[in-house]
């Protein structure tokens, strides 16, 4: 009974320290291989106004992601640039006046309203502000 | 029954693994007076392990071109979280395998065991530390720092030393005149691809004459030293009555690996920089060459010799010669007996290149 248990105790050590060993090289890592934070920030996007003529639109990169603003005769907007279907960009279609994505065809309105196609929900407006001549996203 | 030997028993029924167990583990008998040294065999095979794990991870960041691997190193040691972790595992490593190897080869030859028949454990093993020796030269462009680039240039240059095609065969090591972007190239190329096959397959082929020539008994404890072998016929080497191989010999590795892990991490947390000098922290630059520029300790015998020679061809040929009597040396020393204390002339050769090898060491180190 005394060795029995004194086995037990030795036995249990061991697995805890192996434990504490595999965890000890598992969290390097798993940090070395997490992506880096930089890049998904929400920092704020800054273009002159005069880069977006009426009836054009312009992509950049936003908070990690892809967004696009687009001037029509209503005015400026601007939007998440991924499909909603499976996440492709889509493209604007100047001479259409609307937003197409090339994957599976879905086809959007400058709002991101769904016109046709695949997409099960508008693209997701960005908040935009304006001042001085300037676009501000973000 | 437990889920645990549920599962056992499944694949026990399926491939007979208890009779595995038995026959290579538990079944599987040592020599009674083993000693620590056999372990290092098994120290290697961890290190080797962990260099292709730490390697591969590396790889993840790495950018193998001249412009880009400086700033990628650097982008590793101080950016990526832990990168300082996995880049020193792999860099004081590549060190401490040199350093093990030396160990593990220095029991074999005091103790008798490159001999008859064990010659082939021998030459594979020679080739063995040759390769280490070129993954780590190799490897040691990588960062394409002051001290990789100017160290890669001195090393390739020595090869001008060989008559008559020497100036071409550095081109071709180089992959043009001066070491490069090409020589990146290459050297990526050999240092994570071709030359770690290479290695595992001849672990392979280390392993497979280990174990059909059976553990040699060490020569130490025993009454009969001598090797009573023919070689007239193949013959296995049973130990009736020995050690198992589990648990017994396998508690011996995993301390050995244990004590071996120590020093490691020691190294790594509390002396990071043992192995870097300041020009391993400043970029390549093809038009300055640092003051004392050395090869890693390792080679600083051959360094040395190299220097010491007024040709160069001579101190070439000097190492050439060295090496091939090692290589060569279990049919040069063809004696039975395999205790070092018995072999005085054997013993006094050993311990004379020993010293021999310390003392260019040292010699190239200050010189
Ligand atoms: C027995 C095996 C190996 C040895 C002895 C070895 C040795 C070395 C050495 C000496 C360096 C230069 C270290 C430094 O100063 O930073 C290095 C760098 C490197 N090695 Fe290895 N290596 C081995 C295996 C591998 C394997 C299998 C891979 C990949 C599959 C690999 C990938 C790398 C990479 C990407 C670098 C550059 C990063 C750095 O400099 O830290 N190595 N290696
Ligand atoms: S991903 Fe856009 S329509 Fe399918």
């Amino acid at each position: 009974m005394e060795t029995q248990s004194r086995r037990k105790f030795l036995g249990s050590c061991l697995v805890g320290t192996a434990i504490a060993a595999v965890a000890a090289a598992l969290y390097p890592l798993y940090r070395y291989l997490a992506p880096s934070q930089s890049g998904t920030g929400t920092a704020k996007v800054t273009f002159a106004a005069t880069e977006v003529p009426e009836g054009e639109a312009k992509f950049f990169e936003y908070a990690g992601s892809t967004g696009v603003v687009v001037r029509t005769k209503g005015g400026l907007i601007a939007l998440s640039a991924v499909c909603t279907h499976l996440g492709c960009i889509v493209q604007w279609e100047k001479d259409k006046q609307d937003f197409l994505c090339p994957c599976h065809a879905g086809r959007y309105t400058p709002e991101g309203t769904v016109i046709s196609g695949p997409p099960p929900r508008p693209l997701p407006k960005l908040p935009l502000t304006q001042a001085e001549g300037k676009i501000i996203i973000g | 029954m437990s889920l645990f030997k549920k599962i056992y028993h499944w694949i026990d029924v399926r491939i007979g693994s208890t009779e595995i167990v038995e026959k290579e583990l538990t079944g599987y008998l040592l020599p009674k007076n083993i000693n620590e040294w056999y372990s290092l065999g098994s120290v290697l095979l961890v290190i080797f392990a962990l260099q292709v794990v730490t390697g591969m991870l590396l790889l993840v960041y790495y950018v193998p071109d001249a412009d880009k691997a400086f700033k990628s190193v650097t982008y590793i040691m101080n950016e990526v979280p832990f990168g300082w972790l996995i880049r020193l595992c792999h860099a004081v490593g590549s060190n401490l395998m040199v350093f093990v190897l030396m160990l593990h080869m220095l029991s074999t030859l005091l103790m008798g065991s490159y001999k008859s028949p064990r010659e082939m454990n021998w030459i594979s093993g020679f080739v063995l530390f040759s390769l280490v020796q070129g993954i780590s030269l190799t490897g040691y462009l990588a960062p394409w720092s002051q001290l990789s680039f100017w160290a890669t240039t001195v090393a390739t240059n020595s090869v001008t030393a060989v008559p008559l095609i020497g100036t071409g065969l550095v081109k071709f090591l180089r992959g043009g005149t001066l070491v490069g972007p090409a020589t990146l190239g290459r050297f990526f190329a050999l240092h994570v691809a071709i030359i770690p096959a290479v290695i595992a397959a001849l672990i392979g082929a280390h392993l497979f004459f280990l174990k059909r020539t059976g553990v040699s008994t060490p020569p130490f404890g025993a009454k009969e030293t001598q090797n009573n072998w023919e070689g007239k016929s193949y013959r296995y080497e049973f130990h009736p009555g020995g050690i198992p191989f589990f648990p017994n010999y396998a508690l011996q590795d995993a301390t050995s690996v244990s004590i071996y892990l120590a020093i490691f991490f020691a190294l790594i947390f509390f002396a990071p920089t043992l192995f870097f000098t300041p020009d391993s922290f400043v970029p390549a630059n093809p038009f300055k060459t640092p003051a004392h520029i050395k090869p890693e300790w390792y080679f600083l015998a051959n360094y040395q010799t190299l220097k010491i020679f007024p040709s160069e061809l001579i101190g070439l040929l000097v190492q050439v010669a060295a090496m091939t009597v090692l290589a060569l040396l279990p049919f040069i020393d063809r004696t039975k007996e395999r205790h070092p204390l018995k072999r005085p002339i054997f013993l006094t050769c050993a311990i004379g290149g020993i010293l021999l090898w310390l003392g260019l060491t040292i010699w190239g180190h200050y010189s």
